[in-house]
Formats: structure tokens, sequence, C-alpha cells
């Protein structure tokens, strides 16, 4: 065995940035003035994320590595995992710092660096190939995020939403350890590739605890995920959270899971045909569970926070389609899908905060006359959610359409059918804020203050969810060539 | 099934455990069911003997039985609380959960004993030393150890930042 101090720590560096800025924040904060200004410490952690996101930039060129044997693994993927988080991570930074109340405002310098240790732990799952490894990652990504869900400690709606995340979050976590432990009495390890080789060993007499352990880590992910029939907790947790937090849970989190679920299913990508098809199956149901109810209850939601909920629902439902297709050439196009939802949903966020912010109500309503107050804002929020309906030539129409070519090839007919259905139902509530903003007049006329870094989210969802519908095979085909 | 003294050891661990989950449950003074927990806590460490896991069964004690309970009977003395609780009267809602928790643990105990595992060859527990422990946890799962000491400092800051008292302006 190597000794420790042979390995290449270096290719842990953008994980290093994030941590070291973490604990000098915590300590600038210990000796800040009590009154003193919260609202560098988010800059300072936007500077770490960035440095961070620049530096997995530079690894694209250094060839593959690992440390200790699969604990941390420097590869193309891990490195494309980390972007998305590491840009969904500046553009929430960037949307809180733009919030001119702060809705956690005893709590500023907490809120911006537990931001940062969900991001790392959300880092730290992606690359690994280990499930103890896994498991902290992930726990450590989910106690940061409980914590930033019930910050607001004197709204009841954040404290209710805080405990529920707490309990179900827990429960999802004990299905995820339990099934692990199977896996591990089974095979003997926790590496991912050598479960693999060890499961298509062992007898066809215990197939029975290859299918329990799978089913109650996928139990656990679906919570996670808040894939149908596991969804119950999300509409309560995003709508009592703060409003980029809500955008934090929809993005990284869900990313990070998606990453935790394509892992895991390497390591049963061996053993018997019988029960890679019943697998598939399960993703099957949980996506089609996913989008039929994600888009129908969206319907009947009037609280905008709750509706994007049940849309987010549905999105992992139609990443849930690209998974269950099993297929090892989908994968840039869940990497394409994750990155186009991330900058549609950062967007929408973003401007629900500042309109809820100032219309001190989250209802549809606040949204009347939008386009006759800030036209600019209006029309940003129209390309987001036309985006995220999936709307001919947008990003999230591409999006959409890569998935159902996937799924075309490996002749999911009835899945593609429920997919398509169900976008076209989903039309309906996203055009009702549409409607809102263009047909109806506005309580008052003056138009919507918007800070800069607010401006600068904005913008920067704006530019590349049109960018990626102007040319989606530009990006994919990037993405395609990266995990070459 | 022939009786002899591990037999008897691990019968009564085991009701002890069982038992204190129970009463845990079951109890509507906050302070027994701490009570009830710490006893679970400790059966447990004597199954841990029983397994030849001596080191683990002394950890056990350490920190569960020891540090965890009396840690917990600390938060309930030092904390205002509602000493005690009400006994929630039974609903379709439970008798369903009920239905679907004994279900699975069904399941569960059907799999497991359709295919035990190690059903030949000898344990080989005996050839562990603590050395190995102290490797693995500073060698191969290095990395996920100094995450958990992340994980402990988000959770005494999340503590602090929910449990503290404002002070008025």
């Amino acid at each position: 065995m190597q000794s420790m101090s042979d390995m290449d720590w270096g290719i842990m560096a953008p994980e290093w940035v994030i941590a070291i800025a973490c604990a000098l924040l915590i300590v600038v904060d210990l000796f800040l003035k009590n009154t003193a200004s919260r609202r560098w410490i988010g800059f300072l952690s936007l500077l770490a994320v960035g440095m961070a996101g620049g530096w997995v930039i530079t690894q694209f060129r250094h060839k593959s590595a690992m440390i200790l044997d699969g604990a941390y693994i420097l590869a193309p993927y891990t490195l494309i995992w980390k972007i998305i988080l590491l840009t969904g991570a500046a553009l929430v930074l960037l949307v809180s710092l733009g919030q001119e109340k702060k809705e956690y405002e005893p709590h500023e310098g907490e809120y911006y660096y537990l931001l940062l240790t969900a991001v790392l732990g959300g880092m730290i799952v992606v690359s690994t190939a280990d499930l103890i490894g896994l498991y902290t990652g992930l726990e450590l990504l989910s106690l940061s995020s409980y914590i930033l869900v019930g910050i607001q400690k004197k709204k009841n709606r954040s404290n209710e939403a805080a405990w529920k995340y707490v309990v179900l979050g827990g429960v999802s976590s004990a299905f995820i350890l339990y099934g692990m432990s199977f896996l591990y009495g089974l095979t003997g390890t926790t590496h991912v590739g050598e479960i693999q080789k060890q499961l298509s060993q062992v007898g066809s007499s215990y197939e029975a605890y290859v299918y329990l352990s799978f089913f109650l880590m996928m139990v656990g992910f679906g919570f996670k995920l808040a894939s149908a029939p596991f969804h119950t907790w999300a509409p309560d947790v995003y709508q009592g959270a703060p409003t980029p937090i809500t955008s934090f849970l929809a993005i990284v989190s869900k990313s990070v899971t998606f990453a935790l679920v394509l892992i895991v299913y390497m390591a049963y990508a061996g053993p018997y045909g019988e029960f890679q098809e019943d697998m598939i199956i399960l993703f099957m149901i949980m996506a089609t569970l996913s989008m039929i109810i994600g888009n129908t209850v969206a319907l009947r939601q009037t609280n905008v926070k709750r509706m994007m909920a049940y849309s987010s629902i549905a999105h992992a439902g139609y990443v849930l389609v690209a998974v269950a297709t099993g297929n090892q050439i989908l994968i840039p196009i869940v990497f394409f899908y994750l990155f186009v939802y991330l900058f549609m949903t950062i967007g929408v966020f973003a401007v629900i905060a500042l309109v809820a912010e100032q219309e001190k109500s989250e209802d549809l309503k606040a949204f009347a006359g939008l386009y006759h107050r800030s036209p600019l804002l209006a029309l940003s929020m129209s390309v987001f959610l036309l985006s995220l309906a999936g709307i001919p030539v947008t990003a999230g129409f591409f999006g959409k359409f890569y998935i159902i070519m996937g799924a075309l090839e490996l002749n999911h007919i009835w899945l593609i059918a429920v997919m398509i259905v169900t976008t076209i139902i989903s039309y309906y509530y996203y055009f009702a804020v549409i409607r809102q903003m263009y047909f109806r007049r506005p309580a008052s006329s003056d138009p919507v203050r918007v800070s800069w870094p607010m401006k600068v989210a904005i913008g920067i969802s704006l530019i590349a969810t049109m960018g990626i519908g102007i040319m989606p095979q530009f990006v994919l085909e990037t993405l395609q060539s990266l995990l070459r | 099934m022939n009786i002899n003294g591990e037999f008897i050891a691990f019968f009564i661990f085991s009701v002890l455990a069982i038992g204190g989950a129970v009463f845990m449950i079951n109890l509507t003074r906050v302070m027994h069911m701490a009570l009830a927990l710490a006893f679970t806590f400790f059966s447990i460490a004597g199954l841990y003997v029983l397994l030849d896991a001596p080191f683990l069964a002394v950890i056990q004690i350490l920190i569960y039985t020891g540090a965890v309970s009396i840690l917990m009977i600390f938060g309930i003395m030092l904390t205002k609380h509602k000493d005690e609780d009400k006994v929630a009267p039974f609903t379709v809602h439970k008798l369903l959960s009920l239905l679907g928790v004994g279900g699975f643990l069904a399941i569960v105990i059907w799999i497991i004993y359709r295919n035990p595992f190690f059903s030949t060859g000898e344990p080989q527990a005996a050839a562990f030393k603590v050395t190995d422990l102290g490797k693995a946890m500073f060698k191969t799962y290095m990395i996920p150890f100094e995450v958990t000491s992340i994980l402990l400092l988000v959770a005494l800051i999340g503590a602090i930042v929910l449990a503290k008292r404002e002070e008025k302006k």
C-alpha cells in the first residue's frame, strides 16, 4: 500500500478550497462584531465556489486518477457533476445576496457557510465509489440542508418544513443505510466496483437479498429525489424554506441524488439478466408516477413555490425516464437535462424571490401585471417558464427531446406517451403564471426593484437557457466528447 | 436446540434490548424513556460481546450507554418541557402503519431465514486486532472520516443556530 504522503492529494483541490473557506469563514464570523454586516461573508463564499469551479475546469486536462483505491475519483464524469453542483451553488449564493430583506436575518453568516458545507457533501458524493464515502457525503449535504430549511426560526411554516424534512430525511437515510448493509453482508466490501464483481459470483439462492437491498435503497433515494410515491414532503418543505434554499434543494440536492442513483446502479450492473429488467421496471414505475402526480397536482396550486415543488417532482420523473432506460449512452443526456434544469429553475426562483419579497405574498396573484411593471423581468420569467414547460425550440424542449429519443431506441413506447401527455398537461399551470403577468392588471404600477446580484443571477440563467436552446447539439456533443 | 450459557445470555440480552425499545415508545415520561433507551444500548453491547467483538462492546458502553444517555438526561433537565406525554388514541392511520411495518418485517425475516448468511465455515473474528480497525479508519476510510468531522461541526453549528434564544434589541 502506498504511504499517505505519496498520494496525489492535489487532485482533491476543489474540495480543499471549499473546506478551508468554510473553516476560515466560521472563525472570521466568530470574531466579527454582532452588529457588523455579514454580507461580505456571502461574497467570500461566492469567491470560494468560483475558485473551486475554476480548479475543476483545469482538471479536465488531468488524466483520470484515484486516491485510496476509489475512495476519491477524478474522472470526466465526476468533474461534470462538480460543475453542475458548483454552478448551482454560485447562482444560489447570488440570489441570496440579491435579496434585500434577508429571510434569515440574525444568522446570515451561518447561512452562507452551511451552503458551502452542503456543496462539499455533494462534491464528496459524486467523486467517490465507496458506500461509506457516499453515505457520509450524503449526510453532510442533508444535515446542512435541514438547518438551512429551518433557519427562519420565527416563521411557523419554516419550522414545520424543517421538522418534516429532518424526520423524513432521517428515515430515508436509514433505508439507504439498511440497503447498503445487505450489500456489504453479501459481498464483504464497500467498494462499488468490487461489489459488482462479487455480486455476479454469489449464487442465485441469495438473489432475494439483492432485490431487498436494491428496493430499500430505492425507497431512500425516492425520498431524497422527491419522486412519487415518496414525494409528500416536498411541497411543504419547498414552500416553508427560504426561496434560495428551495432552489438549492431542487437543483443541488436532486443532482447529487441522481449521481448517487447512477453510482449505485453500477454496483448492480453485473449479476443477472432478470434482475436488470426488474430494476428498470421499478425505475419506470417511479418515473411514471412522478410525471403524472407532479403535473396533475400542480394544476390545483395557487402558491407559486408549492406549484414549483410539484413541477420539480415532475422533472425528477423526466430524468428518471433517462435513468430507467438503463443505458450508459444516456448519461450525457442526463447531464444535459440537469444543466438545463439548473438554469431555468434558478431563474424562476430568483424572480419568485423578488416578487414575493415586494408583494409580501407567494400567491399566483402576486404576479399580476408584472409585464406592465417590469417588462424585462416578466420577459425573462416567460423564457424560464416556457423552457420548463418544454415548448419547442427552448432548452427544456431539447432536454425532453433527447430523453424521448433515447427512450425510443429502447422501445419504451408507453413511457414516452406518458411523458408527452403529462408535458402537455404541464403547459396549463406554467401558462397560468404567464397569463397573470401579461393579461391581469397590476395592483401597483411601481417597477420591481432588482438588486445587482439578482440581475447577474437572472442574466446568467437567461443567457444559459437561451444559449442552450439555440445550440443544443453543440452542448450535447461537448458533454459527449468530455465523457469519452 | 442445545441450551448453553451463550444461548441463555443471548436470550436475556435480546429480551432486554427489545423490551427497552418497546418501553421507550410506550412510556409517557421523558426521563423514563431515556432510561429505557439506555437499557437497549447496554443490551446491544452485551450482544456484541457474544458476537466476539469486545472492542465494539466497550465502545458501545462508553459512547451510547454512557455519553449519549447522560447527554439526553442533561438535555431533559436543562430544557423546559412538558414532562407528561399524552397517549395518542389508536386510529385507522396507526393500524395501517402497523400493517405496513408488520408486512415489511415479515418479508425481511422470510428472506433472512430462507438463505441465512454464513451458514457454513468457522467465524474468523478471532483474527481481528484493534490495529486493523485503526488502519481501516485512518487509511482506507480516511476521507469519510474527515467528512464526518465536518458533519459534526455542521451539527454543532446547526444546534446553536436553531436552539439559541435571540436577545431582544
